[in-house]
């Protein structure tokens, strides 16, 4: 069964490339004769035109992060249709439209983000309501992240030791290649040997903590990260990643091929199974909340326009890195979904769980959380079931457990470091009103430490306070409307820009803005407000962060049906 | 027949299917590689950023060394000044840049 499903979502993926990505790139109306900014400025700092396969390697290592793994998994409760069907139809429909769009608007505005193209076609507000949107989305994103950290540091006292053991290879890589400026080569091959030797001796010196001592620990990490230089710890740390991302990839794509697993997890359970907050949850509208950039996800647009555009070589490549990007990060989570209904029955009822197909969806997310397995912990567990039901068992399990556990606390420890660094960013720009008004309060905003400490420190109390199932909706639900801000802006740029008919990405826009919108009410009403009967400070601080995204959310889409047929520049004048 | 043995030298599908692994895996590489640098670089850029400013902050109306210097200088940094002048346009415009640059997606 696993390996029909990745053999069948691979053929859709690469069907619908052909097809329908093709007739979005007709729509577009891409073609070589233009010059992309990357050619006509090439100044070889800025504007470089790159090989289409290392700029989509660029592009799919930017985008590629922990949410694609940690949302499918959750999203089981559903069972492994729904779940799949919403990666496949999100991914193909609007997810990769969407960064296909955001990408090409960017291209034929020289290189200018998406929130410049929002401010110069909708509304400069617009533009504006990026930078709240994003601050806000990383102090719940720090929450989410640091929760998924803590469960894996607790959960299994080898993946910290393993993270210590790779910081500190991390720092010699990054000795040898900037201090002793060794050969690149010879500095990667050693970097790699010291990456082994992280996973083979971790679990020889395992390090066990509470959880508050892991927050408080990571607390401090992230503040201290985002201070020192970037080539000292997080280059060589992610550079290190890599190629535990790409292993990961490997072995998890291989033993799901030639697996021939079956499926012990129900494909359907019901409409409305528990799964944020102890709370039955339709499908509609919460699924975008749960499985967010598996699916569509809005930080892609940002990342698109902001460094990949710069970047691309000939138009014709946009659909490859853009469109095909977005498709092989939905490959990611089918291949998720696969480990989980192969394996999940299994490792919750050997944990000690009494889960069967027919009460699996008002007991899955309880149960797996009773058996230490919520998120990345269950998909660590089901991907190494799934690698030691191949030809693969000849390598030990833990050493596999501790790859992946080791893969998605790389993705989740960059977002919080540069979730740190980013948050100090926005949280100047937003205060820059503030700087002719009260400069004394401007500067204490945007004091280097105090801009750190502020969003780390709300971000982690949040992840501490074990609000995970409430969490990750709103991390998903703020995520999704900048990816509904994005997709109306590509509209805007199809019809305004290019005079011609965007009905493929207008019908999905409006779809998951009136979705996403949906969400948010319903998970403020029947998720977050009783939560706070028994946790007030965590939920009210969520759901005024979520009242604040959905008037924001009102607010952008009156002005672009206000500004819809009004020419481009006199928008701001209606 | 001139055609048909020109056909005859293009490689077999199974040949061109590898070539193009071969080739989306080298990118990948080489992605992996300049990715390790790509925050050093944002970081010198900055440097020579402020580098310019120092040199030719007098034409911004920001207080800089004696001006037969920069002058002198002049010639050597036209290519610095064009770059020092697109990043002023889209200062404004940094938000999505770091985003790509600092790997910030979930």
């Amino acid at each position: 069964m696993s390996s029909m499903v990745i053999i069948i979502g691979a053929a859709v993926y690469v069907a619908l490339y052909f097809t329908y990505g093709k007739k979005l790139e007709t729509r577009v109306g891409a073609t070589d004769s233009i010059e992309t900014p990357a050619q006509r400025i090439n100044d070889g700092v800025d504007f470089v035109p790159t090989r289409t396969p290392v700029l989509f390697g660029h592009h799919f290592a930017s985008v590629a992060g922990a949410a694609p793994i940690v949302g499918p998994v959750i999203a089981m409760a559903w069972g492994w249709v729904p779940a799949l069907a919403w990666i496949w139809f999100g991914n193909i429909f609007i997810g990769a439209v969407h960064d296909y769009l955001s990408l090409m608007a960017s291209v034929r505005y020289d290189g200018k983000s998406i929130q410049f193209v929002a401010s110069d076609l909708i509304t400069g507000r617009t533009g504006k309501l990026f930078y709240w949107l994003v601050f806000m989305i990383l102090i719940l994103l720090v929450g989410a992240f640091s929760a998924v950290l803590g469960g894996l540091f607790v959960g299994n006292p080898a993946v910290p030791a393993n993270f210590v053991l790779l910081l500190v290879a991390a720092l010699i890589l990054g000795a040898l290649i900037y201090r002793v400026k060794m050969n690149f080569v010879a500095a990667s091959i050693i970097g790699v040997v010291l990456l082994a030797a992280s996973i083979f001796f971790a679990p020889l010196m395992p390090i066990t903590a509470s959880r508050e001592t892991w927050f408080l620990v990571m607390f401090f990490y992230i503040i201290i990260a985002a201070a020192i230089p970037v080539n000292v710890l997080l280059q060589p740390r992610d550079y290190l990643n890599g190629y535990l991302l790409y292993l990961g990839l490997a072995l998890g794509g291989i033993a799901a091929i030639v697996g021939f697993a079956g499926f012990s997890a129900p494909a359907f359970t019901s409409f409305s199974p528990i799964v944020s907050g102890g709370q039955p949850s339709p499908f509609w509208p919460v699924i975008p909340l749960i499985i967010a950039c598996g699916s569509l996800s809005g930080f892609h647009a940002l990342v698109g326009s902001g460094t990949t555009s710069k970047q691309l070589d000939k138009e014709s490549s946009g659909l490859t890195i853009g469109y095909g990007g977005m498709l092989v990060e939905g490959f990611l989570s089918t291949m998720v979904v696969v480990a989980v209904a192969g394996y999940g029955m299994a490792l919750i009822n050997n944990a000690g769980g009494a889960i069967t197909a027919e009460n699996w969806g008002d007991n899955y997310a309880a149960m797996s959380r009773a058996a230490g397995l919520t998120g990345a912990g269950m998909f660590t567990q089901a991907y190494a079931a799934m690698v030691a039901d191949t030809f693969l068992r000849f390598i030990p399990r833990n050493f596999v457990v501790l790859i992946a556990s080791m893969w998605v606390a790389g993705f989740a420890m960059t977002t919080l470091d540069t979730s740190n660094r980013l948050a100090r960013y926005t949280l100047a720009e937003i205060a820059l009103p503030l700087k002719d008004r009260s400069s004394g309060l401007y500067n204490l905003i945007t004091n280097r430490w105090i801009a750190s400490l502020v969003p780390a420190a709300i971000g982690i109390w949040l992840g501490y306070s074990g609000a995970f199932s409430i969490l990750w909706p709103s991390f998903g639900a703020g995520n999704q409307l900048i990816a509904s801000i994005a997709l109306l802006t590509g509209v805007a740029w199809v019809t305004k820009r290019l005079k011609t008919s965007a009905n493929m990405a207008l019908i999905p826009a409006y779809a998951l803005w009136f979705t996403v919108t949906a969400a948010i009410i319903w998970h403020m009403v029947v998720v977050v407000l009783p939560a706070t009967a028994t946790n007030p400070v965590t939920n009210w601080t969520v759901f005024g962060i979520e009242g604040a995204m959905l008037i924001m959310n009102f607010v952008f889409i009156i002005d672009f049906v206000r500004t819809r047929k009004v020419p481009v520049g006199e928008a701001e004048s209606s | 027949m001139g055609n048909n043995s020109s056909e005859d030298r293009r490689p077999g599908p199974i040949r061109r299917l590898f070539a193009t692994i071969r080739r989306g895996l080298a990118g990948l590489d080489a992605a992996h590689r300049e990715r390790m640098t790509a925050l050093t670089a944002y970081e010198a850029r900055e440097l020579e950023n402020v580098f310019v400013l120092l040199l030719f902050g007098s034409f911004t109306g920001m207080p800089a060394p004696p001006s037969f210097i920069a002058v002198e200088l002049l010639p050597f940094l036209e290519h610095e000044m064009r770059v020092l002048n697109r990043r002023a346009e889209n200062a404004s415009d940094a938000l999505a840049e770091l985003m790509g640059t600092l790997d910030a997606d979930a």
